[in-house]
């Protein structure tokens, strides 16, 4: 068994949870990708996918267990009126089962397809091809007002980093602790 | 088990200031020994450490986040949602609707990422606390608090370049009828506009606790511990001495080493959620019965506008106005909210080649949002440990948030807007404002509103009196002795303008009440 003290920092685990679905929640995942994402996005299916598993990754942990459930309940829930899973469904069987879900017979069902929907959209316009097919590129544009601060604005930015620092007592002349750091 | 003492271990990585310490250097169960320990490091935390830090107190601050420095955001949305917000933005408060709350969990805080609105409590609301909640708060009693902090945070106004079309149109609608519209105050040092405000600023302009109060903090001796999560607050009889808690890993799911301060004084500045929690889970209880209730949350609502035009509105700033109209009809705001792609297709209800085609217009998007001055009050519940927020939208708040929704899809149409999607959750759309009063002529059933907040308060309310308040007048807890409470659970009620700048003036008053009785607080 490793012992804490005995980690180098390499070892130390991230700060982001890893998360991966079960074979069955990527392939019904993967068959809502044309159901839910624009056409254009076909070519991302696995990223969104992945995409997914990230952002649950995040998620509380009771929220990660309920997708999983569900996802597999939304996969035999086609069973009896399509005579195959959800995995399965194309075209607009997928749809029209994905639709029965999101206006569905309770509010647990419909409150499952816009989590499917919420969590697939996000993933679909976190991809680089969907940003810049809809013209968002926020990278160069951070690029060029930061440098824009950083030049036009150099002297006033440089007063408030300074005078986040200088010395500005609260109480002045009242120090109470046992030392006071030089600087300070 | 190691002992530490001042200046504590060498830091391993030198990216990081002296004396941050996180899960990298944690490596083993660690004891602590300082005289203030503040667990939180956002706007109630931060000033609070500066503050008694440069006064010479020994200060430790915990935060279950990590540390990021400005250069590490990124414009990559997810990646920050995932990294800043507390459960990756999915915390919700239960009810009907749900409400979505954000949390922001990191060095910093939510003013990390929050969109550094920086206003004064209203006068008003600052009658109402002294009146009916005997607090000594006047507008003059805070004024000195409230210009330390606008200096500390640079309040300014917007740079005219740096506001977006998007904020340009919400002035034309707001102009045509006619309404009052402010510029808004941020904490902001020439803001350029990035539009990245609530995925941590990436131009270190939005002068959030990371890059102010903290680094401050750190230059006057203040030891700052990130990924630590505190468990529970020590006691000494009815006298706290100190906290335990863990390394924080996994995002918080995973738990390392023991982390033990002991202090002279202990400071809880988690949030109106997380505080009552951790008060909660060292068993303590305020004989009031008020504390984790009187949560209210100012509930906000956005409508996403289309226009003829190019807007682009993530090229300039966010929330550059506000239009404040309506205040006295509890309708706090109207302001124009830009959001990337991913977020904005997330809250759209739309699939398939319908969210394709809406979502090839996102740079003739106008994305704007109202907040509303609730009347009612939830509560939070800790459940194993975590804590459960629950809420109901009262009937009356709804029929504030319709009226506002009305009010706001004019204005928009009044500024050109050709298509206004309204949040409720089957895609509601209007063209024109003939549609918005038909639409808005009849009670909008509550359980189909998509409502969200960032603006949590209340649930360890201050007040004179111990039988109907958690803390008194300064944040320090009824009935026992070096608790001091600091963040916006202190909200007798809710303030219809952004809290951040509140907070931040309640916790630099605190701070003096400490320095001023220094010997009461250090014995």
């Amino acid at each position: 068994m490793t012992t804490w003290a005995a980690m180098t920092r390499a070892q130390v685990p991230t700060d982001e949870v890893s998360y991966q679905h079960s074979p069955t929640g990527r392939a019904v995942l993967l068959s809502l990708v044309p159901v839910i994402c624009p056409v254009e996005a076909a070519g991302c299916a696995e990223a969104i996918v992945d995409h997914v598993a990230l952002t649950l990754g995040a998620a509380p942990p009771l929220l990660r267990k309920g997708f999983g459930a569900g996802l597999a309940t939304y996969d035999l829930g086609a069973l009896p009126r399509y005579r195959r899973r959800a995995r399965f469904l194309t075209g607009e069987r997928a749809e029209r089962y994905y639709d029965s879900w999101a206006h569905g017979p309770t509010p647990i069902h419909t409150q499952f397809a816009h989590a499917l929907n919420q969590l697939m959209s996000l993933a679909c316009y976190e991809q680089p091809e969907m940003a810049a097919r809809i013209g968002y590129a926020p990278g160069p544009w951070i690029e060029e007002v930061t440098k824009k601060r950083l030049s036009v604005f150099r002297d006033d930015v440089r007063k408030q980093d300074a005078q986040i620092l200088a010395p500005d007592p609260l109480r002045p002349g009242v120090y109470v602790g046992r030392r006071k750091k030089a600087g300070g | 088990m190691v002992a530490s003492s001042r200046p504590g271990p060498a830091l391993i990585e030198g990216a990081r200031p002296t004396n941050v310490f996180t899960r990298h250097e944690l490596l083993g169960d660690t004891v602590l020994d300082c005289d203030v320990v503040i667990v939180g490091s956002g706007s109630g935390g931060a000033p609070v450490a500066a503050e008694l830090a440069e006064a010479g107190f020994d200060v430790v601050v915990l935060e279950e986040g990590s540390y990021y420095a400005t250069r590490d955001f990124t414009a990559d949305t997810s990646a920050m949602v995932r990294q800043l917000y507390r459960d990756g933005g999915a915390s919700m408060a239960l009810g009907t609707p749900p409400v979505m709350f954000q949390e922001g969990r990191a060095v910093g805080g939510s003013t990390v990422i929050n969109g550094g609105m920086s206003w004064r409590t209203p006068d008003e609301i600052l009658a109402r606390w002294q009146k009916d909640h005997g607090l000594d708060v006047s507008p003059q009693a805070l004024e000195p608090y409230f210009e330390r902090v606008e200096k500390r945070i640079h309040v300014a106004p917007m740079d005219h370049d740096a506001i977006g079309n998007d904020n340009w149109l919400l002035k034309k609608g707001a102009d045509a009828k006619g309404w009052n519209i402010i510029g808004n105050l941020r904490n902001q040092a020439h803001c350029v506009g990035s539009n990245r405000c609530a995925f941590g600023c990436p131009t270190g302009a939005k002068q959030s606790t990371l890059v102010s109060y903290i680094p401050r903090a750190l230059h006057y001796g203040a030891r700052v511990y990130a990924d630590v999560r505190v468990d529970r607050i020590t006691m000494n009889g009815k006298r706290a001495v100190g906290v335990m808690g863990h390394v924080a890993l996994n995002g918080g799911a995973g738990k390392g080493p023991s982390i033990n301060v002991r202090a002279k004084l202990v400071v809880a500045a988690c949030g109106a959620i997380h505080t009552p929690a951790l008060l909660s889970r060292s068993g303590l209880q305020s004989r009031s019965g008020q504390l984790g209730r009187n949560l209210s949350l100012h509930p906000n609502v956005k409508v996403v506008a289309l226009f003829d035009e190019d807007v682009t509105g993530w090229r300039g700033a966010h929330q550059a106005f506000q239009v404040r109209e309506f205040a006295h009809e509890n309708i706090g705001t109207f302001a124009a909210v830009n959001l990337p792609p991913s977020i904005i297709a997330m809250s759209l209800p739309h699939k398939g080649a319908q969210l394709g085609a809406l979502m090839d217009r996102y740079n003739h998007m106008v994305v704007a949002g109202l907040l509303c001055e609730d009347t009612d009050t939830g509560h939070v519940k800790t459940l194993r440990g975590r804590p459960q927020a629950f809420y109901q939208l009262a009937e009356r708040d709804a029929a504030t948030m319709q009226r506002g929704l009305h009010l706001l899809s004019e204005l928009l149409f009044a500024a050109g807007a050709k298509q206004i999607i309204l949040p409720f959750a089957h895609a509601t759309q209007i063209c024109n404002a003939d549609e918005a009063r038909k639409l808005f002529a009849n009670p909008i059933p509550r359980s189909s509103w998509e409502v969200v907040t960032v603006h949590m308060m209340g649930t360890a309310k201050m007040g004179r009196d111990r039988t109907s308040s958690v803390t008194d007048n300064f944040g320090f807890m009824h009935d026992v002795d070096r608790l001091l409470i600091s963040d916006a659970s202190l909200f007798p009620t809710p303030i219809r303008v952004n809290p951040m700048e509140t907070i931040m003036a309640l916790a630099t008053r605190a701070a003096g009440h400490v320095i001023d009785n220094a010997k009461k607080f250090l014995q």
